[in-house]
């Protein structure tokens, strides 16, 4: 049997009495203050941070919350008309004082010193989201407060990278949906932001592309509705004025979306023309930046875009289009997307006089997947290397000097 | 290989970062970040993390501060490969990703040459990120299928003027700022389009976003009005256009907490 009761308290616009001056019952004053309580502060001296609460009090988000400094030793009738009592004066002759008055006018006290002396304990408290969809924690660990402090951080700390469910299950009422453009990064389940785990972690709906964390679907709960729109060999992908639709459809039906997409969204993912779907329909989108591709397989093949004294610049550009006028010799970077079909085509075009057959090239199959493989050459060479390594999508073709600083550059050449 | 190396026990990790805002951590670097022994920080990126380290996690600052000089590379290169042999695992936190302008190449290829175990952990590039969140896609179909990342000091190099003047990547510069006025004049002097849009985004992902846009032969005057200031993110091309997407997470910006 536990002797402690947990409990929420909705304190705005109530008569809170906190008795001492220092830094506990700042933190705890505080704490008040920002739960919108009518808080009066006893103590014969108060420290800094309490002081510029009194004067600074109604700052942002606090409503109507005041503070009010009372500078005298405390006295029997100040626990009149309060909903709720702190003392944490580091005297415990009055803090048990106060207990006791407290006790007699039936009000509920929290005593910071000597616990068993008051009739109320403050848990531990982490809080993810904001507005109506905060989720808060509170933690209360025995008598040990810093073992709750420590439980709290690790829950929130989970909570805030996604690790454990957040999605709404009650529904809200006729809380219009959202959608959120995540960018998933490369592949990796840890590469996604916490932010976009998060929103997963939230999502009624996901709607996901054939690249990027495909293995995080795995993780989501049964009744989540997860819609594939990526083409899989024989499959055509589905169209993207489909795609809108869908993200539209579920939104205004009140369900929170995810649109799941491998790297970035605004990397040649035609996350753009998703937005302007869904805000052309008054829906709440919100776009979260992923790890891109673009830079991020080239270095999981040790392969830096940018390189002090090897290129100073880099270009992103998908293999389908006019690689022929691209400017900048081997130490500017180029990074080709969905080139791999037409590798030959586009190594044999990218030769200038500034930029020769011998510049090195890299191509990356599956970047941080289980087939990760790099095959190296230069654009001479490449297509011919490629074809008899059986290199096949999805592939990243990277240009340039800094192809040298891989590893796998040193092993073969 | 000397007898040495095989000692060591310590790792290093370079962590992109993101642009700045907390949560833009990917899941990997906050997790090696949250099992660091000791974490070598720049001025950029999520500072706001380091509150949240194990007290017991020591945080070696080498970013530049206003009126002092940043740590140079090669300390910070010897700083990383020190403390990996003493056994520690070492975090290199640095802003947005670890290989666009991040001497991260360099930190690697020390940590190699010193056979001092390093992974190098992506992060959301400044280039692409930053751009997104106030609204800009660096590629948008019907506008352009390609981008062009460069590096503000000393101006552009020929194939950063190749790129603006034709129009038919995005140019994102980083670190550019005070480079304005020239990068604005070589750009025209190529025969770069006066009414090109430019967009510069300053304190990119934090609360203190702002985006100032204007045409090409004007925004060196409107930024200096504005008084635009690093860190920030210039943008010339098309995309740049007010109006081509509304901005990603104005709502949340505005609620302060990452």
């Amino acid at each position: 049997m536990s002797d402690l009761y947990p409990l929420g308290l909705r304190l705005s616009g109530r008569r809170v009495l906190v008795v001492g001056g220092g830094p506990v019952a700042a933190r705890r004053a505080r704490g008040l203050v920002e739960a919108g309580a009518v808080v009066r502060v006893v103590a014969p001296e108060a420290c800094e941070e309490l002081a510029s609460l009194a004067a600074g009090a109604g700052g942002p988000g606090t409503g109507g919350a005041t503070v009010e400094l009372v500078l005298r030793e405390y006295r029997t009738g100040d626990v009149d008309g309060v909903w709720l009592v702190h003392t944490a004066t580091g005297d415990p002759a009055v803090d048990a004082r106060v207990a006791a008055d407290a006790e007699a006018a039936r009000t509920f006290c929290v005593t910071a010193g000597d616990a068993t002396l008051g009739t109320g304990w403050v848990p531990a408290v982490g809080r993810v989201g904001s507005g109506g969809d905060e989720v808060t924690v509170a933690v209360s660990a025995g008598r040990d407060p810093r073992r709750a402090v420590a439980v709290r951080d690790a829950v929130a700390a989970e909570l805030q990278t996604g690790a454990l469910p957040l999605r709404r299950v009650r529904a809200t009422g006729s809380r219009a949906g959202r959608v959120a453009l995540v960018g998933g990064g490369p592949g990796a389940p840890g590469l996604i932001t916490a932010r976009g785990r998060v929103l997963l972690a939230q999502a009624d709906v996901v709607v996901a592309d054939r690249l990027g964390p495909r293995m995080l679907l795995e993780e989501l709960a049964d009744d989540v509705l997860v819609i594939d729109v990526g083409k899989t060999s024989g499959n055509h992908p589905v169209p993207q004025d489909e795609i809108n639709a869908l993200l539209v459809e579920h939104a205004l039906a009140g369900r929170d979306v995810v649109r799941l997409k491998g790297g970035d969204p605004y990397v040649l993912g035609r996350g753009g023309e998703e937005l302007a779907a869904c805000r052309a329909h008054g829906i709440e989108v919100e776009v979260v930046p992923g790890v891109t591709s673009a830079v991020s397989v080239p270095a999981a093949a040790g392969i830096p875009v940018t390189h002090r004294g090897v290129a100073r610049g880099f270009s992103v550009l998908t293999g389908h289009e006019d690689t022929g006028s691209v400017p900048g010799g081997p130490d500017h970077t180029l990074v080709l997307l969905m080139g791999v079909s037409r590798l030959a085509e586009a190594a044999a075009t990218l030769v200038t006089d500034e930029r020769p057959a011998g510049t090195p090239v890299a191509v990356i199959e599956d970047g941080y997947g289980p087939r990760q493989r790099v095959t190296v050459g230069t654009l001479g060479t490449i297509a011919a290397l490629a074809e008899a390594a059986g290199v096949r999508p999805p592939a990243i073709i990277v240009v340039g000097d800094v192809v040298r600083l891989s590893p796998h550059w040193t092993a073969t050449a | 290989m000397t007898a040495g190396a095989t000692e060591v026990t310590g790792r290093v990790t370079l962590v992109g970062g993101g642009p700045g805002a907390a949560d833009l951590l990917t899941l990997r670097g906050w997790r090696a970040l949250m099992a660091a022994d000791v974490v070598v920080a720049d001025r950029l990126g999520p500072r706001s993390v380091l509150e949240e380290l194990d007290p017991r996690t020591e945080v070696v600052d080498v970013g530049k501060t206003a009126g002092h000089h940043p740590v140079p590379q090669e300390e910070i290169n010897a700083i990383l490969v020190e403390r990996a042999r003493r056994g520690q695992r070492v975090v290199r936190l640095k802003g947005g990703d670890p290989f666009v302008f991040g001497r991260g190449g360099e930190e690697v290829l020390a940590c190699r040459a010193a056979g001092v175990p390093v992974e190098v952990v992506p992060g959301v590039s400044s280039a692409v990120g930053v751009p997104e969140l106030a609204g800009i896609p660096v590629t948008h179909r019907g506008i352009t299928a390609s981008f062009h990342v460069t590096s503000g000091h000393g101006g552009l190099d020929a194939a950063a003027l190749a790129s603006v003047r034709d129009g038919a990547a995005t140019l994102v510069i980083l670190m550019g700022v005070s480079m304005l006025g020239t990068i604005v004049r070589q750009s025209l002097d190529a025969g770069t389009d006066p009414a090109t849009p430019v967009a510069i985004v300053e304190n990119g992902s934090t609360p203190a976003q702002r985006v100032t846009r204007a045409r090409l032969d004007e925004v060196a005057r409107v930024a200096a009005e504005e008084g635009v200031a690093a860190p920030a993110v210039i943008v010339i091309g098309g995309v740049a256009a007010d109006g081509v997407l509304e901005e990603a997470r104005v709502g949340r910006l505005a609620g302060a907490r990452g």
